[in-house]
């Protein structure tokens, strides 16, 4: 354990330190949590029952949530091929592979709903500024997963096919790719969950998707309509997290 | 009868590694000969077997294996490199690829290099591919994918691979140490069998100086880098095998006693 002699009195003050003055310094008011619970109920109260007559704004924002995965997915895949072998240890040298890193990183640092948010000024209202976000948002993981990827087949079949005559394209296909292909593949499933499920709020700052539906009625006071599309996202979180499950099984 | 290894003076060092992992080997082998090599941990055999299959440069003395040298600073010419067929201590075989995929992977070298990318193997691939499964008894594993089998199977597919490349000479690297005693003499029966219908030479390593004596002609006995004997398989006698593995003396300050 970390918690041990002088080290460990200090972190544990370190905590409490941080924590009476996060308290002391936020107007964290028991008088206000108080009166939360009777707006909360009137908040319900006028979401239920959930409008039903929005089925068609859904199916639209749902489409259009799908597609922004799906192209931002693609656009992540194509830029992560190139910068994955960038990063990769086995393939090029600590001076190419180690600022390659240092960019995959500093992308990670930053929050999809910013680089969303700079996107929508920079190309405009809709799904386009989305996708962009997207794709740059998930390369910053991708190209780290596929590099790991690369990195982690095992050398000895390499060695084989190279004993054997065979050439490095070749050796590339035999006996690289079909070590690291699972790997590839259930990378790319659980970032394109990842850009699903991010995708669904790209619509609050006007990057397309379902998100728009929910800010919308939201800001109009129309809590029954947000209710239901609020559902929709749910049951599609759901959905996607299933046929993830089901798809990832496959590939091991 | 014609030479199929001929080693000179040969030295070699890893890099990195303080101490040389050949020191002055000198030794030749006789197409269609059965060889083993014998020695201890870090003895130098899978470095010796690795040289001579064209993976290590850096080098310094003569080499030279199917009468062509090898040139110290440079693997060699692709289109030579079939003729030596290696078999892999820890098999190195492509776990998720099924044992056919594997086999025809040996002839990847023998094909066009288009062909082999485009991944369409000639019939005639395809019959010495089942060819060699069929000789190691492992015809009806083809389908199968590598990782759901055992050590001993696995071992029959890479030999089968080796085979399906029609060397001229086989290093097999250990090609029994991970098989229980019956398995063992199956596997070195199979090898040495398969090169000797195929006329072609065989240099195996083992730790095991009783499975060698069987298959084997001559056996090499190898220490520390250095050819200690090099003896027919008849000659060879208890006392040489048992100073070959003796354990070291003991390590100054620090008492205890290294085994290799
Ligand atoms: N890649 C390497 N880098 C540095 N030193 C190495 C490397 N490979 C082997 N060596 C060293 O070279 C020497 C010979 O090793 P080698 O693997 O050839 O022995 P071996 O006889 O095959 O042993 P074993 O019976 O355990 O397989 C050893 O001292 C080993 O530590
Ligand atoms: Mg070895």
């Amino acid at each position: 354990m970390a918690f041990r002699g002088f080290g460990g009195i200090a972190t544990s003050g370190l905590i409490a330190a941080a924590i009476l003055w996060s308290f002391a310094t936020t107007d964290v008011e028991f008088s206000r949590l108080l009166s939360a619970g009777p707006r909360i109920a009137d908040f319900f109260g006028r979401m239920f029952p959930p409008d039903p007559t929005v089925m068609a704004e859904i199916k639209k924002g749902s489409a259009e949530t799908l597609r922004i995965a799906i192209l931002g997915t693609l656009g992540a895949v194509i830029l992560s091929v190139p910068l994955g072998i960038l990063a990769s240890e086995t393939m090029v040298s600590p001076a190419v592979f180690r600022p390659i890193r240092t960019l995959l990183a500093f992308i990670r640092a930053i929050p999809l709903i910013l680089v969303a948010m700079l996107m929508v000024g920079a190309v405009g209202l809709g799904p386009l500024p989305g996708i962009i976000a997207v794709a740059f948002h998930a390369t910053g993981m991708l190209a780290k997963f596929y590099a790991e990827a690369i990195d982690g087949v095992s050398r000895a079949p390499i060695a084989a096919l190279e004993s054997a005559g065979a050439g490095p394209l070749v050796r590339l296909r035999y006996a690289i790719w079909p070590q690291m292909a699972p790997v590839v593949a259930r990378d790319t499933i659980f970032r394109f969950e990842l850009n699903l499920r991010e995708s669904l709020i790209l619509g609050i700052v006007g990057a397309g998707g379902i998100g728009f539906y929910i800010q919308t009625y939201v800001r109009s006071f129309q809590y029954d309509k947000a209710a239901s599309v609020t559902i929709a996202v749910v049951v599609m979180v759901i959905a996607i997290e299933a046929i993830n499950v089901a798809l990832r099984r496959r590939f091991t | 009868m014609s030479t199929a290894v001929e080693v000179d003076d040969l030295s070699f060092a890893h890099t990195g590694a303080d101490l040389p992992a050949l020191e002055r080997v000198s030794f030749r082998v006789s197409a269609g000969e059965s060889v083993a090599l014998l020695g201890p941990s870090g003895a130098g055999k899978t470095t010796l077997l690795a040289l001579l299959d064209g993976r290590l440069q850096g080098w310094s003395g003569r080499v030279s294996v199917l009468g062509a040298p090898l040139d110290p600073d440079r693997p060699p010419p692709s289109a030579r490199r079939p003729d030596t067929g290696f078999v892999f201590q820890e098999f190195a075989l492509v776990e998720r690829s099924s044992v056919l995929r594997n086999v025809l992977n040996g002839r990847l070298g023998r094909m066009s290099p288009l062909r082999a990318l485009l991944g369409s193997p000639t019939k005639h691939d395809l019959e010495i591919a089942r060819t060699a499964l069929a000789d190691c008894g492992i015809a009806d594993l083809a389908e199968r994918r590598v990782d759901s089998l055992s050590g001993g199977q696995r071992q029959r597919v890479a030999i089968a691979r080796c085979l399906a490349q029609e060397p001229r000479l086989i290093l097999a690297d250990e090609p029994v140490s991970n098989l229980d005693p019956a398995r063992a003499c199956e596997i070195l029966a199979l090898l040495t069998g398969a090169a000797r219908t195929r006329g072609a030479t065989a240099l195996f390593s083992s730790h095991q100086p009783d499975l060698a004596r069987r298959f084997a002609q001559r056996i090499i006995g190898m220490r520390d880098g250095r050819i200690v004997f090099d003896v027919p398989t008849s000659e060879l006698n208890d006392d040489a095998t048992a100073e070959l593995y003796r354990e070291v003396g003991p390590i100054p300050g620090i008492g205890l006693r290294a085994v290799s």
